[in-house]
């Protein structure tokens, strides 16, 4: 299995749901309806599966309004700034996060598998 | 609300899950047939004895959701068996909202099956949940019902072991009685079958060995009753004032009348000898549904088929009811005990056999442990008005529930 399936298992296992309703395009929290305790098991099993360390922090993009909060109070380009604190992160998927932030949280199953990919890299 | 008048509590909705049935009218029919659940159990090679419901499955009852991995074996029992009985309800959102939640729940015992790999006090695996505890929290299933079921009332998790779904449905019986709330949902679930509940059972010397027909292991109230075998399932009910079920057309399925519990304060497995504060608590019961000991038409025993607790519950008996002696049954000898949960799914049963004037008799009762009691041997039909449910439990814990047919003229 690839990091992507083996995202959507844990996913499906963790949220009682079907495979198929998971995609990389599908919001966790919009789309799924994760909740906090659901973030706690994923960190978990993805630290457990993929032996790396999970900082719930970063995968999650908790942090992603204080940093944008920050690089706006610091005259920084917004962009620059989350791709240095959200370094698993790309180009492309930061415009279209900070894009969307209107629409409620912006976690992708994809952000997840760039996540675990580079820490699997890192390792 | 004029403070004399005595508000009544009835049962409006039956949701069970058991190894004679996921209804009434099954439970009926498997009671008639003799057909029941006992086998030697697959996860213990000293081979144990249980009254397994091998096709059990929470989502049959429940659909899928999330926190269904934190449910226990006994506490999926709960809400499967709690979720029927709102289904079954049929009433709105806000009814529900305001209605509480009573429940009897039990330890997890299956130590070995969450803790496959335990070594040096080491529980940490792989798969090893974030929240794993919740598997051990006596009011995770309260707090599932409340969830799925958009239940928002008073809500009390009991945990007097054997006893506690009995209290449980005492407790609830008593908020509506005392004009706190007008419907509250109540009942239990308890599975003790795995490999680390046998063992501790075993231990404490409570189990009847695993030799023999399994059909014939439990006994209760027999000369050579030898210990209970374990069973598992779930019970809840609507328990529902009169006037507020009435006004909207309810079915109603008998009357609870009186309630009592007490605690021993003698031994933390063995039932106190002389029975002293369980007859306090049956008598109690009594005197709270406004009646008398030959008002009783038949007594649903706690009838465990331990030596301790049924020597203890006959003379118990005797005492309590002595030249009129009301029927004696143990539907123990049919579903095995279901720890937590026996109380309400004996309700459950008692329901059943109350709307068809039918008593099931006591299994394998050959040579009664009693000659003065009016032990139910063979099977009957006979109108039935007032039954008492007793149960006991580890330690020391006594519960007694009156309940009575429904008359649509009174």
């Amino acid at each position: 299995m690839n990091i992507l399936e083996e995202i959507t298992e844990i996913l499906a296992e963790i949220l009682d749901i079907e495979n198929h309703n998971i995609s990389p395009e599908t919001y966790l929290i919009r789309d799924l309806g994760v909740e906090s305790i659901d973030l706690l098991e994923l960190a978990v099993a993805l630290n457990s599966i993929f032996k790396i360390d999970v900082n719930d922090d970063e995968i999650f993009l908790k942090k992603l309004r204080q940093y944008i909060t920050e690089a706006e109070q610091q005259n920084k380009d917004i962009l620059q700034y989350l791709a240095e604190n959200l370094p698993f992160l790309s180009r492309k998927r930061l415009e279209e996060i900070t894009a969307d932030l209107e629409e409620g949280p912006t976690l992708k199953v994809e952000d997840l598998v760039s996540y675990v990919e580079r820490q699997c890299y890192e390792n | 609300m004029m403070d004399n008048m005595r508000r009544r509590v009835v049962i409006t909705s039956v949701g069970v899950i058991s190894s004679l049935g996921f209804t009434l009218v099954e439970i009926l029919n498997n009671l008639k047939d003799e057909n029941i659940s006992f086998e030697r159990s697959f996860f213990d090679n000293e081979d144990a004895i249980v009254s397994p419901i091998n096709d059990f499955d929470v989502k049959d009852f429940a659909d899928h959701f999330k926190d269904r991995r934190y449910l226990n074996r006994g506490a999926q029992f709960c809400v499967a068996s709690a979720i029927e009985a709102v289904k079954k309800a049929g009433i709105d959102k806000k009814l529900l909202a305001e209605s509480g939640l009573f429940l009897g729940t039990g330890p997890n015992l299956d130590i070995g099956g969450e803790f496959p790999d335990i070594k040096v006090g080491e529980i940490d695996r792989k798969d090893l949940m974030a929240l794993w505890m919740l598997k051990f929290l006596p009011n995770t299933a309260a707090s599932v019902i409340a969830k799925l079921a958009g239940i928002h009332g008073e809500n009390q998790t009991i945990t007097t072991a054997c006893s506690a779904s009995l209290q449980a449905i005492g407790e609830a019986f008593r908020k509506i009685k005392d004009g706190y709330i007008d419907l509250a949902f109540a009942g239990g679930g308890d599975s003790r079958l795995s490999k680390s509940s046998i063992l501790a059972y075993k231990k404490a010397h409570a189990l009847c060995d695993g030799t023999g027909n399994p059909e014939r292991a439990i006994r209760p109230f027999d000369k050579s009753r030898k210990g209970f075998v374990p069973g598992e399932g779930g019970a809840f009910f609507l328990f529902e004032e009169l006037q507020h079920a009435k006004s909207r057309g309810a079915t109603i399925y008998g009357e609870i009348c009186g309630y009592s519990a007490s605690i021993d304060g003698y031994a933390m497995t063995a039932p106190q000898p002389d029975g002293k504060w369980a007859e306090r608590s049956v008598n109690a019961a009594l005197q709270e549904a406004g009646l008398v000991s030959s008002d009783i038409d038949v007594v649903s025993s706690h009838g465990t088929g331990t030596l301790l607790n049924d020597l203890m519950e006959a003379k118990l008996i005797d005492r309590i009811y002595g030249e009129k002696p009301p029927f004696v049954i143990a539907l123990k000898s049919w579903i095995g005990h279901i720890a937590a949960a026996c109380g309400a799914v004996e309700l459950a049963i008692c329901l059943a056999c109350m709307q068809s004037s039918y008593l099931p008799k006591i299994r394998n009762l050959d040579e009664p442990c009693h000659a003065a009691l009016n032990f139910v041997r063979e099977e009957q039909s006979c109108p039935i008005r007032n039954i008492l449910l007793e149960n006991f439990g580890f330690g020391g814990q006594n519960s007694a529930l009156v309940v009575r047919k429904h008359d649509r003229l009174r």
